[in-house]
C-alpha cells in the first residue's frame, strides 16, 4: 500500500495516542466498493476455568451458543447440522505449537459435535503439520479452522489466516514482507470454498513475545472468550484489536505489534477474502463483558 | 622467542573457536538430551517456520543446541543462534528484550519459564513450555554453562552510541539493518522508506515517559551519496515542508525534525514540544 504516518496524519485517521487499524486505510485510500458485513461472535464466561484448566462443560456450552447466534438456529443440534452435514468429510485443522496449543478440550469437543451430526468417525480427522499427508484431509469437503491467538515474530500475530500455511508445500514462500500475502492460502484446492467455520480461541490470549520461541504466562491473561465466524479476516481483525488494547493497557503507552500484522489489512484490501473494517463487522457479544476491549 | 612458539600462537590464534554447544552437558541435574537441534538458514523453518525470518532479518549462520527431558518435568530446550556478525546477536537481542537484565552474557532477560541472552556473535533462549523448581533450575544451569563457553565478547555497533543517555527509556532502544523493523515501536511507513538493508545501520529509540513519548531514529549509510537520496525520498514523501534539522509541526500538533549529516541520516518523531524536539536534535548533533 505504500503508505507513511504523514499520510494518515493528513488525513486524521493517526492520533497520539496510536494509530488506527491499518483495515481503515481502505475506506481513506483505495475507494473500493465494499462487501457486506461480516458477522462475528464473541462469548465470553468468568467461569471457564477450573483451577487451571478450562472446564469442559462450560467450553460446550460456550461453543454452541455463539454457534446458535452465528447460524441463527434454536438449537445446538440445528446450528452445527447447518454447518456440517452427515456425508461431508471433515478436516479440523487445529495448531499444535507445544507452547500454546489449541486447547485439548475445544479439539475434544469439536469432534464430538462433529460426529453428532453424523459424520462418520473415519471421515474426521484433527491435524496440524500433517494436513497433507492426512488422508481425511486430502478428500475433506469441510474444514473448520481452529487455533488460539497469540503474538508472532514475523507475522505480527498467529492468526486463523495464518492457521493454514501448513496447507502449503512450502510454507516459506509466504513469509515475504512480514508474511503479507498469507491470504493467498485460501485459494489452494485443499482449501478453496470449504471451511465452514473458524474459531479463534481467546482463552488466555498471547499479547507479546520476547524471543521468537519464547513462551512466558506474563503475557497471558484470562479473557475467557472464543470467537466464531464464517469469515476469518474479520474474526482476527476482531482479536487483533483485543491484543492491540491489552498491550496498550499492559504498556502503559501504545505499543504497536512488532512487525505489524499487515497480513489481516491485506486479506481484505488486497485479497478479498473477508472484512477488515471495523465498520462492516456486526459484533455479537454475549457473556461477560467485563474489560471486552470491543 | 624461539619460532616454534611464535609457530604455535599463529596457529592457535587461526583456530576457529569451539561452538558452545560441545560444551553443554549431556546430562545435568534430573535432565537428559533428548534431541539435538542443528538447523542452518534454509531449514530453520522446519523448527520455528515463520518465525525464523526475523532471525534471516539479521544474519543468521546457524542454530544449534539441545532438547533436554527428564521425568515429571516440563522440557527444556536451549537454542543457540550463531549470526554472522556481534553486531546482528546485538540486534536480535534489542529486538528480543523489553528490559535489560545483565545476568548472563552481555545482556539478558529472565522470566520463569526462559532466560535469554547474547554473547560476541550468539543469542541464546533458553526455555521451557512451563515453570517449575526444576526446570528453573536447570534453565539457571545452561545459562551459566552457555554464558562460561563463550570466551569472547562482541562489539556494540558505533552507532547505538550516537544515543543520548538522557531521557533514554529502559530497554527502550532497536538495533537493525531490515527495513520491517522500522515500526517497532512507532509506525512510521508500511514500506522501506528510508532504504534501510544490510548495508546500513539502524536503532530507533524511545525517549521520555509514556505519555510523552518521542522516537528518535538514526541510520548510517555506507557512504554520503546513499544518505542524500535516502534523505531526499524520505523528507519528500514524509515532510516536504521542512528544511534540514527544522522542527516542524505536524497534524497531530506534534514536532518532527528530519535531517542528515555526512553518511548519517536521523529523525525525532512524536516529540510533545518544539523545545524538546531541539534539545533532543541538538544532544544527538554533539554526538555526531
Amino acid at each position: 500500500m505504500n503508505i507513511t504516518r504523514r499520510d494518515l496524519l493528513k488525513t486524521s485517521i493517526a492520533t497520539a495516542g496510536g494509530l488506527m487499524l491499518p483495515s481503515v486505510m481502505r475506506k481513506a485510500w483505495a475507494g473500493e466498493p465494499g462487501s457486506d458485513s461480516s458477522t462475528v461472535v464473541l462469548i465470553r464466561n468468568r467461569n471457564l476455568f477450573a483451577g487451571d484448566k478450562p472446564d469442559p462443560a462450560v467450553c460446550r456450552q460456550m461453543l454452541d451458543e455463539a454457534l446458535c447466534r452465528l447460524t441463527d438456529k434454536e438449537n445446538a443440534g440445528q446450528a452445527w447440522k447447518s454447518i456440517v452435514s452427515a456425508d461431508d468429510t471433515v478436516g479440523v485443522k487445529t495448531n499444535a505449537w507445544n507452547k500454546f496449543p489449541t486447547p485439548a478440550v475445544m479439539e475434544e469437543i469439536l469432534k464430538e459435535k462433529v460426529l453428532a451430526t453424523g459424520v462418520k468417525e473415519e471421515n474426521f480427522s484433527i491435524n496440524d503439520r500433517g494436513v497433507l499427508n492426512d488422508p481425511v484431509f486430502r478428500r475433506a469437503t469441510a474444514l473448520i479452522n481452529i487455533r488460539p491467538m497469540r503474538t508472532h515474530a514475523w507475522s505480527g500475530v498467529g492468526t486463523l489466516i495464518k492457521n493454514y500455511i501448513m496447507f502449503s508445500p512450502k510454507p516459506s514462500s509466504y513469509h515475504d514482507d512480514s508474511c503479507a500475502g498469507l491470504a493467498a492460502l485460501y485459494d489452494l484446492p485443499e482449501v478453496k470454498g470449504k471451511t465452514r467455520l473458524h474459531i479463534l480461541v481467546m482463552f488466555t490470549p498471547q499479547f507479546h513475545h520476547t524471543a521468537p520461541t519464547q513462551f512466558s504466562e506474563e503475557f497471558t491473561w484470562r479473557y475467557n472468550g472464543l470467537l466464531l465466524g464464517f469469515d476469518p479476516v474479520a474474526v482476527d481483525a476482531t482479536g487483533l484489536k483485543i491484543l492491540e488494547s491489552k498491550r496498550n493497557e499492559y504498556f502503559g503507552e501504545h505499543r504497536p505489534l512488532n512487525p505489524p500484522a499487515k497480513h489481516i489489512s491485506a486479506a481484505d484490501t488486497r485479497f478479498h477474502l473477508g472484512n477488515a473494517d471495523p465498520s462492516k463487522i456486526h459484533l455479537i457479544k454475549l457473556g461477560w463483558d467485563e474489560t471486552s476491549y470491543v | 622467542m624461539p619460532t616454534s612458539i611464535i609457530g604455535l600462537l599463529m596457529m592457535c590464534s587461526t583456530i576457529p573457536s569451539q561452538h558452545p554447544v560441545e560444551q553443554l552437558p549431556e546430562r545435568f541435574q534430573s535432565y537428559r538430551v533428548s534431541e539435538p537441534l542443528n538447523h542452518t538458514p534454509d531449514n530453520l523453518y522446519e523448527y520455528i517456520n515463520g518465525a525464523a525470518e526475523m532471525y534471516l532479518s539479521y544474519g543468521l549462520a546457524g542454530m544449534r543446541g539441545y532438547r533436554y527431558t527428564a521425568e515429571n518435568q516440563p522440557d527444556v530446550t536451549i537454542e543457540i543462534y550463531e549470526m554472522t556478525e556481534s553486531r546482528n546477536a546485538f540486534g536480535v537481542y534489542t529486538q528480543s528484550r523489553d528490559r535489560d537484565e545483565h545476568a548472563y552474557g552481555q545482556g539478558s532477560l529472565s522470566y520463569p519459564e526462559a532466560t535469554l541472552f547474547w554473547k560476541d556473535r550468539y543469542f541464546i533462549v533458553i526455555s521451557s513450555s512451563r515453570a517449575t523448581p526444576e526446570s528453573s533450575a536447570a534453565i539457571r544451569f545452561l545459562a551459566e554453562t552457555a554464558d562460561k563457553a563463550i570466551p569472547q565478547e562482541g562489539k556494540i555497533p558505533g552507532i547505538v552510541g550516537l544515543l543520548p543517555a538522557k531521557g533514554l527509556a529502559d530497554g527502550g532502544m532497536l538495533y537493525f539493518h531490515h527495513y520491517i523493523w522500522l515500526n517497532a515501536y512507532f509506525f512510521i511507513a508500511d514500506f522501506d522508506l528510508l532504504n534501510i538493508n544490510e548495508q546500513t545501520d539502524a536503532v530507533l529509540a524511545k525517549y521520555g515517559s509514556p505519555d510523552r513519548r518521542t522516537y528518535l531514529l538514526l541510520v548510517e549509510y555506507p557512504h554520503e551519496d546513499a544518505t542524500t537520496a535516502a534523505y531526499r525520498r524520505f523528507m519528500q514523501r514524509y515532510a516536504p515542508e521542512a528544511d534540514n534539522g527544522k522542527a516542524v509541526r505536524l497534524e497531530d500538533r506534534t514536532w518532527f525534525i528530519g535531517w542528515h549529516n555526512g553518511n548519517r541520516l536521523g529523525a525525532i518523531f512524536n516529540s510533545p514540544s518544539e523545545d524538546d524536539a531541539e534539545e533532543l536534535f541538538r544532544a544527538v548533533i554533539s554526538k555526531m
